[in-house]
């Protein structure tokens, strides 16, 4: 048994195997299991009382530890002296800062090493203490499950099947194990087959493990060891067939499962790129670009968390891999022209750590070395092991060419679905002045490529922001509402930042893109790029044109230097556009003054402008409102309603019984009514109504319901007088009652028995069940008169005998599912 | 068991059926010998005479008319002195038929009951001399004193109603009804009734002891002179001929019939039984209900008479095997527990 605690808690343990780097873990997990089984082993041995079991396990895990992890620190190698716990809890600090800053899967240093051995032998120690000392199998499944949880919450992707598998197993052997000693306490098995009806069902797949323990009930051992095989491999295979739900089992074609990716944050590089003294080269290229190469991306940041871009955790499998084939095309570019570029990138040896390829967007295929990996959503083209430093291959992409036109063609379309979804959410702790600015901003625009020229331009001249390296880079979101509202100083990160920012308030999807501006030319076709060069830029959604550059930071010797605004994002020419009333104001700038344009075009469009912007922001905050309350509504909601379903069920029933009743006996009402008197009269009683036998049996069936809504017992051997007679005993009747008692239970005689003697009439009989079960409630105590009411328990009886039913149709199946293998053979 | 007095108190809440009148009260006259009412009539007076002399027993003289008219044997089977005796003569004088009376002895022989051929010397010839079982009700005294061959003489008569004796077959007179004693004590120089006898009585019953109200009021009535000398028939043989034609009549419905071979067939698998009921025994079983029910004047069988009757109609039949023996089980335990475990047939939904 405490082997089988061990091994239960080694295979649930298997599911911590995507958390780590290496295997190593196992192994230190191995021991702590070990070490706790032999402690607790040793106490139980010493016959020291059950709940000492624990301290045992523990205190051999402590041994452990100290061995394994301050052996140098202890007296004679295991003995913990206060040196080494001191090292051991220094170790543990160290771990926990590790697993703060790693994310999943993480290096095994010697302090994750620690703190994983130290876990995994809290749990063996629990499952030994649930499962051996207290012999409760079945609750030890908590503390496994409570270690299954952890990889499945850190990961996205959860567990893979195997680990699963292993998990189900070891649990499920625990179970048998214990089954088992249970049995052979008992002496020789019983053949529980042909009582299975009685087996609980919750405990069924226990209890037909039992079997196993003999050599006579060796087919139900073998039909037990089938079920749970079988409801493991159900577990795993059903989700294939579940639509909604992605199983990943056959995702892997031999390696690894997928992978989370993490690099270090890209923003953090970026300033440091940018604030290199050396500006070294990073990357030379040859590009056949006749309008000028586009910028080189390396990310694409998605997700605003309310501090800062970062990008959705990419799941990488193997599926993604470059390996010449072509990457998907890009996601919504259809109508504007484009135009195919091949670019040959050579990226200088000194470059480290760059596991983002820069390439010039969309990339539809990338000839390079290593075990490369593109984005399908993003097209980030990225590897999980290879660095791109020195390494030079071809790109040849996609370059789109939007026109102002393209672009407010598309403002018109509904986005997609996952476009909006991901692309457009502003997390709830943006101030209302961010919203209030990119509102005015954009007052008076009619289309998303309108409002999006209007952001790039207060970015770039109206909003008289400066552009300045020597700021910090923006921690919070508190400091990009600061570059926002009050400073006005930043660089590339924050204009980038507060455009995509801006833009998603005012509902166009947009996500902030980090990698090179195109560098500088130094000859035919030849750029160089510099750590200078590092950029950040905003790319907005446009339908029709997908991913759409803007350039909010200010180029040119007051901004980066190498930094170019795109020709469809800035304003429209006179004529162009729809606004011919806004003229070309200055002409220093590339976008004309927009200030008039705010006045003039504030009244006539005001209402339309309102509903875009507002419209797009405001909803989420709303929805998130409602779906907060919305589950515990629900849930409460389901609750009362689940709760009140014996209730309902019963009252169902009644009405039903009655209601055949009432539809057979329509046509005979008529006269059963006119000499209803006389019938009570028991002068010749009127012709009965059309199906007496009917109302009869309905009159019994309620009447066995009521009895057993009050908790009054109802034998199946009682005919009906002595149904009747057990029920006058136990309830206390008045005259009447008995009376209206013996009148039911005379009519179901006559009904079932008789054949031909007609019972009393339906309505008479209603009343008489009425009576009687107003009888019942008022001799029952107030609880049970309001359990007859809440929770019926003839309804539950009900469901009991479908679910007895159901489950020897089951014990059926798998006995003649036994006898298959038998069959086979045999044939 | 309460059954009978319950079905009267039963009968009363409930309107009439609207087929015949009241049956309640009994004042009036509709003569007997037609339809249950006129059963109710006759078989009431049987009663009420058989309970004037054997004092506190309704139920067993219930039973004894439910087999007089089930057209059954009566095995009773008591300690002395509880009335077995004065019980089978109580019945027999009650109705005013033909009545022999065999006192069972080691040495009585096969012909001492079914009648002998004896050489008449005036006729020349064989002359059949009818032995006492040509009677409508034959009482057999401690039928367990007379040697195998002896019972198994009875065997027969009971079961065919007839007596083949050299050759010839005598029919016996209608109604026959066989009453038996036996008693259970005094097992020395007995013989115990072999299982094919045994299964040709309908229902065994016991007497048990009167309580002592019943007591006292037996000793009043003796003190003066027997009872039994006071009764005078209240019936004759052609009443109950007529009774048993209203008893066959009755209806049973198709669920208490299978009540009833459910019943049956479960002694016959149960394992703490060495042998269990015969198909006879269902048909008894079924018989005595219906006539039981008639009875209780109802013209249809509950599956409740068939639970009263299943004790005395099926106990006896039993063997019990050795380990059932060992721990004391007695066959009536076995009947009475499978009633409460089988379930009454019920209508389906």
């Amino acid at each position: 048994m405490t082997l089988m605690a061990g091994l239960a808690t080694l295979a649930g343990s298997a599911a911590l195997y995507p958390l780590f780097e290496s295997t190593n873990w196992f192994w230190t997990g191995l021991g702590a299991v070990a070490s706790v089984a032999a402690g607790g082993l040793v106490f139980r041995r010493l016959r020291l009382p059950a709940p000492l079991g624990p301290a045992g396990g523990l205190g051999a895990l402590v041994v452990y530890l100290t061995v394994v992890y301050a052996r140098d620190y202890a007296f004679l190698w295991f003995v913990p002296t206060p040196g080494s716990v001191r090292h051991l809890s220094d170790l543990a600090a160290e771990g926990q800062d590790a697993v703060g800053r790693y994310a999943a899967p993480v290096p095994l240093v010697p302090g994750i090493g620690l703190l994983v051995a130290a876990g995994v032998g809290v749990v063996a120690t629990l499952v030994d203490l649930l499962a051996v000392g207290l012999r409760r199998a079945a609750p030890a499944g908590l503390p496994l499950l409570a270690m299954y949880s952890v990889p499945a919450a850190v990961r996205d992707d959860g567990v893979g099947w195997l680990a699963f598998g292993a998990g189900a197993a070891g649990f499920l052997a625990l179970l048998m194990a214990d089954a088992r000693e249970h049995v052979g306490g008992w002496g020789r098995t019983v053949d529980t087959r042909r009582r299975l009806d009685e087996v609980p069902m919750a405990g069924a797949g226990a209890a037909r493990e039992e079997g196993a323990a003999r050599p006579d009930a060796g087919s139900l051992a073998a039909s037990g060891r089938r079920i749970g095989v079988g409801a493991v491999a159900v577990a795993v295979l059903l989700p294939m067939a579940i639509p909604g739900v992605h199983p990943r089992l056959f995702d892997l074609h031999g390696t690894g499962g997928t992978q989370t990716v993490t690099t270090p944050d890209p923003l953090v590089s970026l300033k440091r790129e940018l604030t290199r003294m050396d500006d070294s080269v990073v990357l030379t290229y040859q590009s056949d670009d006749p309008a000028g190469p586009d910028y080189l991306r390396l990310y694409a940041l998605d997700r605003f968390d309310g501090d800062r871009w970062t990008y959705t955790a990419l799941k990488s499998s193997v599926n993604d891999r470059l390996s010449g084939g072509d990457i998907p095309a890009p996601p919504g570019l259809r109508i504007a022209p484009r135009r195919e570029v091949v670019t040959r990138v050579r990226v200088r040896q000194e470059v480290r750590n760059m596991t983002f390829l820069p390439v010039p967007y969309a990339p539809a295929r990338v000839s390079i070395k290593g075990d490369w990996r593109v984005h399908p959503a993003s097209l980030m083209v990225y590897s999980l092991r290879d660095s791109a430093s020195g390494r030079t291959y071809t790109v040849r992409s996609v370059r789109a060419q939007p026109t102002p036109a393209d672009l407010e063609a598309g403002s018109g379309y509904p986005y997609p679905a996952e476009i909006a979804s991901r692309y457009l959410g502003v997390p709830r702790s943006v101030p209302q002045e961010v919203k209030n600015l990119a509102r005015k901003v954009t007052d008076g625009a009619a289309s998303a490529h309108e409002r999006a020229v209007r952001l790039q331009h207060w970015f770039t001249q109206a909003g008289q922001y400066v552009y300045d390296l020597s700021e910090p880079a923006p921690q919070h979101g508190s400091d990009l509402v600061d570059f926002l509202l009050h400073s006005k100083r930043g660089y590339c990160e924050q204009f980038a930042a507060a455009m995509a920012l801006l833009a998603r308030i005012v509902g166009i999807p947009s996500r902030v893109a980090m990698g090179y501006t195109p560098g500088t030319e130094t000859g035919q076709g030849e750029w160089t790029v510099r750590s200078r060069d590092a950029h950040a830029w905003p790319e907005l959604y446009f339908e029709g044109s997908g991913w759409v550059r803007f350039e909010p930071t200010p180029s040119g010797s007051a901004g980066q230097g190498t930094a170019t605004t795109p020709v469809y994002s800035q304003p429209a020419a006179p004529g162009a556009g729809q606004r011919p009333e806004s003229s070309a104001g200055s002409s220093s700038g590339p976008s004309p003054r927009e200030e008039e344009s705010e006045t003039d075009g504030a009244g006539p469009r005001h209402r339309q402008d309102d509903e875009g912007p507002q419209s797009a922001p405001l909803p989420p905050a709303e929805e998130e409102k409602r779906s907060w309350a919305v589950p515990w509504l629900a849930g409460g909601v389901l609750v009362l309603a689940l709760l009140a379903v014996p209730m309902v069920l019963r009252v169902l029933t009644r009405r039903r019984r009655w209601a055949v009743l009432a539809v057979r006996t329509a046509p005979s009402a008529g006269p059963a009514g006119d000499t209803g008197p006389a019938a009570d009269d028991r002068a010749r009683g009127p012709r009965p109504s059309a199906d007496p036998a009917g109302a009869a049996h309905a009159a019994w069936r309620e009447l066995r319901a009521d009895a057993l809504d009050h908790g009054l017992h109802w034998l199946p051997s009682d005919t009906p007088r002595a149904a009747a007679r057990r029920l006058g005993q136990l309830v206390d009747l008045d005259e009447e009652g008995e009376r209206a008692l013996a009148r039911i239970a005379r009519a179901e005689e006559l009904a079932r028995y008789s054949g031909s003697l007609p019972p009393a009439p339906a309505e008479r009989l209603r009343a008489d069940v009425r009576t009687v079960r107003e009888a019942f409630a008022a001799s029952v105590g107030r609880r049970a008169r309001w359990r007859a009411r809440l929770l019926p328990p003839s309804t539950m009886a009900e469901a009991r005998g479908t679910l007895r039913s159901a489950g020897g149709r089951a014990a059926e199946l798998s006995e003649r599912l036994n006898e298959l293998p038998r069959r086979m053979r045999r044939r | 068991m309460a059954v009978g007095t319950h079905g009267e108190s039963f009968m009363e809440a409930d309107p009439p059926a609207p087929r015949r009148p009241s049956p309640s009260g009994g004042d009036g006259r509709p003569g007997p010998g037609r339809g249950l009412d006129g059963l109710a009539q006759v078989a009431n007076k049987i009663r009420d005479a058989v309970a004037s002399v054997i004092e506190g027993k309704p139920e067993v003289v219930r039973l004894a008319l439910t087999v007089l008219l089930a057209e059954g044997h009566l095995l009773i089977e008591d300690v002395p002195g509880v009335g077995k005796t004065m019980l089978a003569k109580a019945l027999a004088r009650s109705v005013d038929c033909s009545v022999r009376r065999v006192q069972f002895t080691p040495d009585l022989l096969p012909s001492d009951i079914t009648g002998v051929s004896a050489y008449n010397q005036e006729m020349r010839e064989f002359e059949f001399k009818p032995g006492p079982v040509f009677a409508n009700i034959v009482v057999g005294d401690e039928i367990n004193r007379a040697s195998p061959k002896t019972q198994s003489a009875l065997l027969e008569c009971m079961e065919e109603r007839q007596v083949t004796v050299d050759g010839t077959t005598y029919g016996l007179e209608r109604p026959f009804m066989v009453i038996a004693t036996q008693n259970p004590v005094e097992m020395e120089g007995t013989y115990p009734l072999p299982e094919a006898q045994r299964d040709r009585f309908t229902a065994r019953i016991s007497m048990g002891y009167p309580d002592p109200a019943a007591e006292l009021e037996m000793l009043d009535a003796h003190g003066q002179a027997s009872p039994l000398d006071r009764l005078s028939p209240v019936a004759n043989a052609g009443d109950v001929r007529d009774l048993i034609e209203v008893v066959r009549a009755q209806h049973v419905a198709q669920s208490v019939r299978q009540y009833a071979i459910e019943l049956v067939t479960a002694t016959r698998g149960h394992p703490e039984l060495r042998l269990g009921a015969s198909p006879r025994a269902t048909l008894h079983l079924v018989r005595a209900a219906r006539a039981y029910a008639a009875l209780d004047d109802r013209d249809y069988v509950v599956p409740d008479d068939v639970q009263d009757l299943a004790v005395p109609v099926l106990a006896h039949r039993l063997l019990p095997t050795a380990e059932a023996q060992v721990e004391r089980r007695r066959p009536e335990q076995v009947v009475t527990e499978l009633v409460h475990r089988l379930p009454v047939p019920s209508p389906r939904k």
